[in-house]
């Protein structure tokens, strides 16, 4: 035994004489929330980087992304940020309030690949707060339709549902019993459904469809000062009840689902509403199994269509070092400049000529998301975002989506004291 | 959040008898220990309780506020719902690991075959990372194809939504909790069942007591305490039960499972109130204090009863 100790501690010693000998390689820390099969891709682009830049070598930090910002946070108090920390565009107010994060603008100023006509307005407009640029876009992603081919045709239905009727028609036709009954029928037994039409988020995306539903009825969730919420009870509570109807009342999805990808390909449920990034295990499905899927834009339930989204962006926090700044800033370029590498986790393009290449329209099932990047809603960009918006905590969102979805709460009493819950931290400064 | 006993009085007695000039030696033997203790458990504690009376963000210079953090749990209903959360947990899972981890250790302590892969069955658990038990046992209590549901099915218990129902959800996290640390409680059962002499059986024995009567007036006296400690040890984890809970359900659905420790994680690192979760740490630590102090103190009156 002590001879290998002894052996394990000069091979640790020579690899930390080798790390301080070959000091003139810079390497820069990179963090991001990918825990799913994104994060082989990015690691990817990562090796091909390191690859074509034998001096500088990128350490790609995964974990998920609420304990990646836990852990951001706690490093960045104590001096010792990554060079280049990934989120979400909704999430940039938090940190820049925290003094984490600092502006671009100088940098966009003089970059070539970072040129505002070259990307959707979209992806360019999000990355500013407060007239600043404080991030590098890189991708989008809304919420879709995937439907099961196979069992539309079995159920007869021509086209996915674009809007209220047309879903509510599938959803009926696609919810089956035990015995082949569906809602309605005579005989239909709503315990023992044995085929929903479509998933139901018990999650923090039933709050994102929640969202879209109530934006699409042309709500608003802050006062414009961002100090209160602003919800129109009347329309937020129709919003909700649509969804918990599709639960408990049609029986068109089910009650307290815990695997929406796992159910869909299945073909316990007939569609899922999720976003792009569940493409790659659609494919590998198709590819196993011969699961046959295709996707349509999210339905226009309400007056105007509205769509929950979100994206990826890269920031530069203020505490990293300064003498790795241009090579973090390098490697943020080739990204960009790379990204149609990227779009094989799923995500959707913003730079205007992948959108317009051949080879992007040649990928499956993108283009009914892409179509709908016009009208995607992202949550406000607000310094207290995680306190109301939080997926993993006890916030009013979450506690609001799963009391209405999972308990069946009166949906216009919940509504309202989320309401009073996000104006009661709002208005502590 | 799981803390091993330090039978700190024991070896306090100990060292107390020791002659004094054994005292520098005694020191460099503790030292390394100590310097950790201090480093990362004493420090950041007194640190807690300074930075409970700032509104400190993480990052930044804390600002001295007094007590308004300790002000404003009185207008927190989030703290009240974790609170009873916690307590309800702990008033559950207290007599259940104490009595079955008893039972465990009673069964186990038979001289028979396999008794040793019994025990270890038992204590295996234990030694899985809180994160990995919360992942497993995420899957074994999937309301649709999880494993218990499964079983459940079988003797004609229809699908229970374990972790997707306020009504369920701490049941799970308690099932979780009971399969995980059970074994613990039943290894110091174990050592106090192997410390009661085996003449006061024979004598009860002779007497004409049964099965039932050594238990009652032989075992359970003996093991008192024993059963002190397993129950202190008990509450003081139960309260501060944390990563089940996190990796489990995060503290939902809704406000199911949200105790105190998740509550306090949650507004200090999630919501980068630090001051505001170190001010919820010191009200914990000093109920703990509290529950303690009471506890040493029927443990002291009761030992004066059997003198």
């Amino acid at each position: 035994m002590r001879k290998y100790a002894l052996l394990v501690l000069v091979v640790v010693l020579l690899g930390v004489f080798s790390l301080t000998a070959a000091q003139d390689e810079i390497t820069l820390e990179f963090w991001g929330g990918w825990t799913g099969p994104d994060g082989a891709i990015m690691q990817e682009l990562v090796d091909r980087y390191s690859a074509e830049n034998p001096n500088v070598n990128v350490n790609l930090t995964i974990q998920a992304w609420s304990p990646l910002f836990d852990a951001f946070i706690a490093a960045a108090s104590a001096g010792e940020s990554p060079d280049i920390m990934a989120m979400h565009p909704q999430e940039t107010a938090m940190f820049i309030n925290l003094g984490l994060i600092g502006p671009v603008d100088d940098i966009v100023a003089n970059s070539s690949v970072f040129v505002e006509e070259n990307y959707v307005p979209k992806a360019w407009e999000l990355q500013f707060y407060n007239g600043q640029m404080y991030a590098f876009p890189f991708d989008l992603g809304v919420h879709g339709l995937f439907y099961n081919v196979a069992l539309f045709e079995e159920a007869g239905i021509a086209a996915p549902p674009s809007n209220a009727e047309e879903l509510l028609e599938a959803a009926r036709l696609l919810t089956k019993d035990a015995n082949g009954n569906h809602p309605g029928d005579e005989g239909f037994d709503p315990a023992n459904i044995v085929q929903y039409a479509i998933n139901m988020h018990t999650n923090h995306h039933a709050f994102y469809q929640w969202y879209a539903l109530y934006n699409q009825l042309g709500g608003q969730l802050l006062s414009e000062d961002g100090t209160q919420c602003a919800m129109d009870i009347d329309k937020a509570t129709r919003a909700w009840q649509w969804l918990q109807d599709l639960v408990y009342v049609n029986y068109a999805a089910p009650q307290g689902q815990t695997d929406y990808a796992r159910d869909f390909i299945a073909g316990r449920t007939a569609m899922l509403v999720d976003g792009p990034w569940q493409i790659p295990a659609l494919q590998a499905a198709a590819a196993e199994s011969g699961f046959r899927w295709a996707s349509a834009p999210y339905p226009t339930i309400f007056d105007q269509p509205a769509v929950w989204g979100s994206g990826h962006n890269f920031t530069l926090p203020t505490n990293a070092d300064p003498e790795k700044r241009d090579e973090a800033i390098a490697f943020i370029e080739w990204l960009a400049e790379n990204s149609f590498s990227w779009l094989a986790s799923g995500q959707l393009p913003i730079r205007q000529d992948i959108i317009a290449s051949p080879e992007f329209a040649e990928l499956e099932g993108r283009q009914s998301f892409v179509d709908m990047l016009a009208n995607q809603k992202l949550l406000p960009n607000i310094p207290k975002f995680s306190e109301i918006f939080a997926s993993n905590a006890p916030t009013p969102m979450m506690v609001m989506a799963q009391r209405i979805l999972l308990e069946q709460a009166d949906v216009r009493s919940t509504v309202q004291t989320a309401c009073d819950e996000i104006t009661a931290i709002l208005s502590i400064p | 959040m799981r803390i091993l006993p330090r039978n700190a009085t024991t070896y306090a007695v100990q060292a107390a008898a020791a002659p004094r000039r054994q005292f520098p030696t005694a020191l460099l033997f503790v030292l390394p220990y100590l310097i950790l203790f201090v480093l990362f458990r004493l420090g950041p504690s007194l640190a807690g309780l300074a930075i409970g009376f700032t509104n400190w963000q993480a990052v930044g210079t804390p600002q001295w506020i007094g007590f308004r953090n300790f002000e404003a749990m009185g207008r927190d209903p989030r703290l009240g719902e974790a609170f009873r959360n916690t307590v309800g947990f702990t008033g559950v899972i207290v007599p259940l690991l104490v009595v079955l981890s008893l039972a465990l250790a009673i069964f186990l302590n038979r001289p028979y075959r396999g008794r040793a892969l019994g025990r270890v069955a038992v204590f295996m658990p234990f030694v899985v990372m809180s994160t990995v038990v919360g992942v497993l046992w995420t899957w074994i209590l999937d309301k649709d194809f999880g494993l218990l549901n499964v079983y459940l099915s079988g003797v004609g218990i229809a699908n229970i939504p374990w972790l997707v129902s306020e009504r369920y959800a701490m049941w799970g996290v308690i099932l979780t909790t009971v399969w995980w640390t059970v074994g613990y409680n039943m290894v110091l059962f174990l050592a106090g069942l192997q410390d009661i002499p085996g003449e006061l059986y024979e004598a009860a024995r002779i007497d004409g007591a049964g099965a039932v009567g050594l238990f009652r007036f032989v075992t359970l006296p003996m093991l008192a305490p024993t059963t002190f400690l397993v129950i202190m040890l008990t509450i003081i984890n139960s309260f501060q039960i944390f990563d089940q809970v996190y990796v489990m359900t995060s503290g939902g659905p809704g406000t199911a499972t949200l105790t105190l420790v998740q509550y306090i994680y949650t507004t200090s690192f999630q919501f980068q109130k630090f001051g505001y979760g170190s001010a919820v740490t010191v009200i914990l630590f000093l109920m703990l204090v509290f529950v303690a102090f009471f506890q040493i103190r029927a443990y002291r009156r009761g030992l004066q009863g059997v003198e």
